[in-house]
């Protein structure tokens, strides 16, 4: 029986995700964001959800994975951190994982270099790798 | 409503709404007090000048319903005025129901509809009351005894108000004052003098004495103001500026509360009223200085590009921020009213309620001092009164029903707010009824409901969901649940939340932001994109025709060309919207329309493919750092649930004409 903090996990690309299900508002279908000209590459727009205006960072284009057309799965992880909310859109999420503290591990070099600093931590779950992302990080808090 | 008074109408409603709300609160004070068994005179004729003014706008603006209505209430307060002041319940319940058919025809007229005639038999029963208002009994109103030249000048009614309130520990004072030029010209005159005599004590009439003419009363004319107050005098005369104070009657106030009662009065002497225009014309002159600071921000970046030391600038700059800040927070802080006065009316409701229903309630309403935007207070009101109504009609049990339930016979209504943290404004309404029941909402939703207040609340909110087999009159078929929440989330962009035991009572919470922007806007397609542009940044829009068009420079950036038109033998610039915002051109469809704005007294112009309308939207502001550029200053809801984007066509004017340069 495992114990500890519980995560959402999504996945792009080939690789799967992780970010602490506490700072995880919700997690929405995707039908199309308003684009908001003049914004970063990685800034898909502007989608409402509940009736909050939340800016989407799109994670293919943030770690530089060619786009992909939106499916069924794709969804927006409405993230929250200190002062900002902000939508993840991902490739698919649909499961929540239990990851003890001790199960992640600071990453690799050779992850860290292929995720442009964007995880913060990795952790085996099952036979699965999966990544903790630098939430921070990926919203430009810092570069 | 003829057109030419058509644009007294905005003046015309903003003064009515206004005696409205003070006849509400009269109401209140004239309720609160025939409840202890005692008259108010002076409310009653407060509410009667109220609606004696409500008349006399409305006949000038030709509202016949309005002014017939008005009449039959100002006829029955004039009666009880004669009579001493006191108003019987019924006599109370009949003025507030024509006050809220007065407020029901008003909204009718400002939604530009046809406007409704008072409810079948409201005429008929103030009439009937005002027959039955006993006639002035002498010998009540003679337990003052005043000087012969001041009892001449009062009403029955106001002798009885100087003796009531005499009785009360207050004195009768007669404050004179004697204008002249050199007075006027310091902004002292009997209008300013009433008002501040209103202010610190209960003013009871004011009325013109002849003087003999001389130098301290170059006009022959003095004014008496008879009041009821109970401080000192010197400080009286001071405040009002008037010339003397003479008791009327004995002093019966203690000196000691004295100053602190002139420190609370005179705080609402400070008290402006401005016009909310006003307020956004700051809000856009600011603006002008926020996009003036990114223009700075250039600038300077540019000068550490080019090997400057700046960093004496960036702490300037960054001093300027914070300024540009705060000042934006006080123009805001501005135009907040008071959570209080908004809810003022809602023991009026629940009154009316009562009677229709026949349950009885204790209310409760706990607005501290929390403040609201008034945009965002106008907005919220439905939706509270759609809770309170509910909480009334739907969750609170009969009288019968809760002494079986083991509950006390009179339900609990409770309506707080407080401001929370995040700029945002929680509102509870409350009650100690029934308790939603989930099986019965659920076999009316004909689908099972995940036991969750979420999901329980997703089916309230659904359109037209009601669980009434049959329409009642007061909360009509739907509980008007999906009223609050399109206001509440969907519109002021809130939250709504419910919390409910069965059998024990509900609790509804709204959480909306403190502060909205509501802008009259164009809205348009740039390409297939929907954009907002507020209608006041518009000069002119026209139609485009090529041949006038001639081709201008390529921009740097982004590659956008801006073109050039001849405009009534004036050259404006022209770019695409689509074209600028890189937006895939359907069939590459060139745009057919322009919108012209001025900035600095240069025209330039922007293409676009389509106008769709003009209305009023809700700005939301886009703060997150992300989606944060020039030329977009919000989001808003055009009612297809998606974002829409709010331009600032002048930022984006100054922008290019600036990459022109």
């Amino acid at each position: 029986m495992t114990t500890g903090a519980l995560h959402v996990l999504f996945r792009v690309g080939d690789t799967d995700y992780v970010l602490p299900a506490g700072d995880v508002l919700q997690m929405e279908s995707f039908d199309g964001a308003t684009p908001v000209p003049g914004t970063a590459g990685y800034v898909a727009g502007l989608v409402q959800v509940r009736g909050r205006v939340v800016p989407v960072v799109d994670l293919r284009a943030r770690f530089g994975l060619p786009p992909v057309a939106h499916t069924i799965d794709t969804r927006v992880v409405v993230v929250q951190s200190a002062e900002r909310t902000v939508g993840l859109l991902v490739d698919s999420a649909r499961e929540v994982v239990q990851l003890p503290p001790d199960a992640l591990k600071p990453p690799p070099a050779v992850v860290a270099s292929a995720g442009n600093g964007f995880v913060k931590a990795v952790a085996q779950t099952g036979k699965r790798l999966v990544m903790l992302i630098d939430f921070a990080r990926v919203i430009g808090e810092q570069e | 409503m003829s057109l030419e008074l058509q644009q007294f109408l905005a003046g015309y409603l903003a003064e009515v709404e206004e005696h409205l709300s003070s006849s509400t609160q009269k109401l209140n004070a004239i309720d609160a007090s025939a409840r202890g068994g005692q008259a108010n005179p002076h409310a009653v004729r407060e509410l009667f000048r109220s609606l004696h003014t409500i008349k006399g706008l409305s006949a000038m603006v030709g509202v016949e319903p309005v002014v017939a209505l008005a009449h039959e209430m100002e006829s029955l307060l004039r009666a009880a005025d004669r009579a001493g002041g006191a108003l019987s319940q019924e006599a109370v319940d009949a003025i507030s129901d024509g006050v809220r058919a007065i407020e029901r025809q008003v909204r009718a007229i400002a939604a530009g509809q046809e406007v409704p005639t008072a409810p079948a038999g409201l005429v008929e029963r103030l009439a009937a009351l005002q027959a039955m208002t006993p006639a002035p009994a002498a010998s009540a109103t003679t337990l003052l005894t005043l000087p012969a030249d001041v009892a001449a000048k009062l009403s029955a009614a106001e002798q009885a108000q100087l003796a009531q309130g005499v009785a009360t520990g207050k004195r009768a004072v007669r404050v004179d004052f004697v204008p002249t030029p050199s007075r006027a010209a310091t902004g002292l005159n009997i209008t300013t003098v009433r008002d501040r005599v209103g202010r610190v004590a209960e003013l009871v009439k004011v009325y013109p004495v002849s003087l003999p003419k001389s130098d301290a009363a170059p006009g022959g004319l003095g004014f008496a103001l008879i009041a009821l107050y109970d401080g000192d005098d010197d400080a009286l005369r001071d405040a009002a500026g008037a010339d003397a104070v003479v008791p009327l009657s004995t002093a019966a106030a203690p000196a000691a509360v004295e100053a602190v009662e002139f420190e609370s009065t005179r705080g609402g002497s400070r008290l402006v009223r401005v016009d909310v225009a006003r307020l956004d014309d700051a809000m856009e002159k600011l603006s002008s200085l926020v996009v003036n600071r990114f223009r700075l921000t250039r600038a300077i970046a540019a000068m550490r590009e080019s090997g400057t030391d700046v960093r004496a600038l960036a702490d300037i700059m960054n001093e300027n921020g914070r300024q540009l800040r705060d000042l934006r927070a006080a123009i805001m802080r501005a135009r907040m009213v008071p959570m209080a006065e908004l809810l003022e009316r809602i023991p009026l409701l629940v009154r009316g309620l009562e009677r229709a229903t026949g349950k009885r309630v204790n209310l409760t309403v706990d607005a501290g001092r929390a403040e609201l935007d008034k945009a965002v207070a106008e907005r919220l009101f439905p939706a509270i009164v759609h809770l309170v109504r509910n909480a009334v009609d739907h969750a609170i049990e009969t009288p019968e029903e809760r002494v079986r339930a083991g509950k006390p016979e009179i339900g609990r209504v409770e309506v707080t707010c407080w401001e929370r943290g995040n700029n945002q404004l929680e509102l509870t309404v409350s009650d100690d009824g029934r308790g939603v029941d989930r099986a019965r909402v659920a076999a009316r939703a004909g689908r099972a409901i995940a036991d969750t207040p979420e999901a329980l609340l997703e089916v309230l909110t659904a359109p037209g969901f009601s669980t009434r087999e049959r329409a009642s009159t007061t909360s009509g078929r739907g509980l008007g649940m999906d009223i609050v929440k399109r206001i509440a989330v969907d519109e002021l962009g809130g939250e709504l939340h419910l919390s409910t035991t069965p059998g024990g009572g509900t609790q509804f919470s709204v959480r909306v932001p403190l502060t909205i922007t509501i802008v009259d806007a164009f809205s348009f397609l740039a390409g297939r994109q929907p954009f907002v542009v507020p209608v006041t940044m518009v000069e002119e829009i026209v139609e485009i025709e090529e041949s006038k068009a001639v081709r201008g420079p390529q921009m740097a950036r982004r590659g956008t060309q801006i073109r050039v038109y001849e405009r009534r033998g004036e050259p404006v610039p022209i770019v695409a919207l689509d074209e600028l915002f890189a937006i895939p051109r359907v069939d590459e469809l060139a745009p057919a329309k322009a919108m012209v704005v001025r900035r600095h007294g240069a025209p330039f112009a922007f293409a676009v493919h389509r106008m769709l309308g003009q209305q009023e939207v809700v700005v939301r502001p886009l703060e997150d750092p992300l989606v944060k550029v020039p030329g977009v200053t919000g989001s808003t809801d055009l009612g297809d649930g998606r974002a829409t984007l709010v331009l600032d066509l002048w930022a984006l004017s100054s922008q290019l004409a600036e990459a022109r340069a």
